[in-house]
């Protein structure tokens, strides 16, 4: 188990010193606002808003409400393109 | 095979790919955090819902979805069949035609004074022609002036645009004033403005004929005040006119000579004949193709199918007006009277005669 866990922490520190981390990330984003899924959140989030009342939103409050709603939203095109890459990574630089 | 793999590599393909997968939530969290903060911080500041609108405009725009009306609630005919009184002749018009009634009913706007003058002049025609009937009489049995040809020309010139300034053929003037104040009037006005023949001493006739078109109008019973190539009348007209005005001796026209000639010739042949006449001053004019360009304005652009035969003679050319199509006689200075039959002449119509023959004949 420890050597899995040093295992991950390796891999997790290659995909961060090299960049991929971020590129990954940024793939994401454009690819989650072209697709609409933030909109579509935000206005989730309006809903939350007025629910919960404009003065006393918390930053917790949202995070709980949105971010279940956010993972299932991601259209599965984008999951697969993503995990794709991602594989790829682990099988170039997984020893 | 797998076995060996976790023993060297220490990793499979299923650890793999959960940490694949875990990898992925993270990046998703991340994503789903950096919005969360982003709507925070707009909540806090204020301007999280700046780009909505209200929810009274929001209604003032719904869509409507009604019958008669359209998306936005507008009613589609509604001017349709509202009726107006006119406030001149006080009768209903409706809506949609109040404007151009309104236009005719006052007497302004372009199209009441032209249809005005076009009134008056065939009133006034209705009057003259009992007197001028007498005259013609002779005329009548004329073979080659026939008013058919002239009808025709009529018919095709009807083809354009009733509105026109061009169309309309009445008289600005009244009957019996000399051809000398005439001749300056067609370069002012659109309107071909006629000559009232009776009027006219032979003197005056002759030169006339020399610069105009001449041929005289079935129901003005005036001149035509164009150009010796004027597209409206064959050249046949043009010569019977000077033969009814001038006599049939017609010692002014020079139709035995050069008749001859430009019936021989073909259009292509008109340089021979050109230079020929290069006494005249004429020299460069085309009658079939090249110096089309140089033709005068009018006649440049279109040639008309029909190829009669001659036309060299184009020399003398736009002369008069402002070099019309045909055989022009020479307006110039010098000779034109031997040049006038010239016009007479079966030719082209539109021939490109530039009206340059006449700086020509200056030049010579």
């Amino acid at each position: 188990m420890s050597k899995d866990s040093k295992m991950r922490a390796t891999i997790n520190q290659k995909l961060t010193e090299m960049g991929e981390r971020e590129r990954l990330k940024e793939l994401l984003r454009s690819k989650l606002t072209e697709c609409g899924w933030r909109d579509q959140l935000k206005a989730h989030c309006k809903d939350v808003i007025k629910e919960k009342g404009l003065e006393h939103v918390t930053v917790e409050d949202l995070v709980v409400e949105i971010t279940p709603k956010g993972r299932v939203l991601v259209p599965d095109s984008v999951k697969k393109e993503l995990l794709q890459r991602i594989r790829a990574f682990l099988a170039q630089h997984a020893t | 095979m797998k076995m060996e793999d976790m023993s060297l590599s220490g990793l499979d393909n299923t650890k793999l790919e959960a940490l694949a997968q875990d990898i992925y939530s993270d990046l998703v969290e991340d994503a789903c955090l950096g919005l969360c903060f982003e709507v925070h911080r707009a909540v806090k500041q204020g301007y999280f819902f700046l780009d909505d609108t209200d929810q009274e405009s929001m209604k003032d725009f719904e869509i409507v979805d009604q019958p008669g009306v359209d998306i936005f609630g507008q009613v589609y005919n509604q001017w349709k069949n509202k009726e107006c009184v006119c406030p001149n002749c006080n009768r209903s018009i409706a809506a949609s035609r109040f404007a151009p009634h309104l236009e005719k009913c006052l007497g302004m706007g372009r199209n009441s004074s032209r249809i005005a003058n076009r009134r008056i002049a065939s009133s006034n025609n209705m009057n003259n022609k009992s007197e001028s009937d007498q005259e013609d009489n002779d005329d009548v049995n004329d073979n080659d002036w026939s008013y058919g040809s002239e009808k025709k020309a009529k018919k095709r010139k009807s083809d354009k645009n009733p509105n026109s300034p061009r169309r309309s053929k009445s008289v600005k003037h009244k009957n019996g004033e000399l051809s000398n104040s005439v001749n300056a009037d067609p370069y002012k006005y659109n309107y071909n403005t006629g000559i009232n023949y009776e009027t006219l001493g032979p003197d005056e006739l002759r030169s006339l004929l020399t610069t105009q078109c001449g041929v005289i109008s079935e129901h003005t019973k005036k001149m035509c005040t164009r150009s010796q190539r004027c597209p409206q009348h064959t050249d046949e007209q043009r010569r019977a006119v000077r033969v009814f005005l001038l006599g049939p001796s017609a010692s002014s026209l020079p139709d035995a000579d050069t008749m001859v000639e430009s019936d021989c010739y073909d259009a292509s042949d008109g340089q021979v004949l050109m230079s020929r006449l290069q006494w005249d001053g004429s020299s460069d004019i085309s009658p079939s193709d090249s110096a089309s360009s140089k033709a005068s304005t009018n006649n440049s652009d279109s040639k008309k199918p029909k190829k009669k035969k001659s036309l060299g003679l184009n020399s003398t050319g736009g002369g008069g007006g402002g070099g019309g199509g045909g055989s022009g006689s020479g307006g110039g200075s010098s000779s034109q009277s031997s040049l006038v039959g010239l016009s007479n002449r079966k030719k082209k119509p539109k021939l490109p005669v530039p009206p340059a023959p006449s700086i020509y004949d200056n030049l010579n």
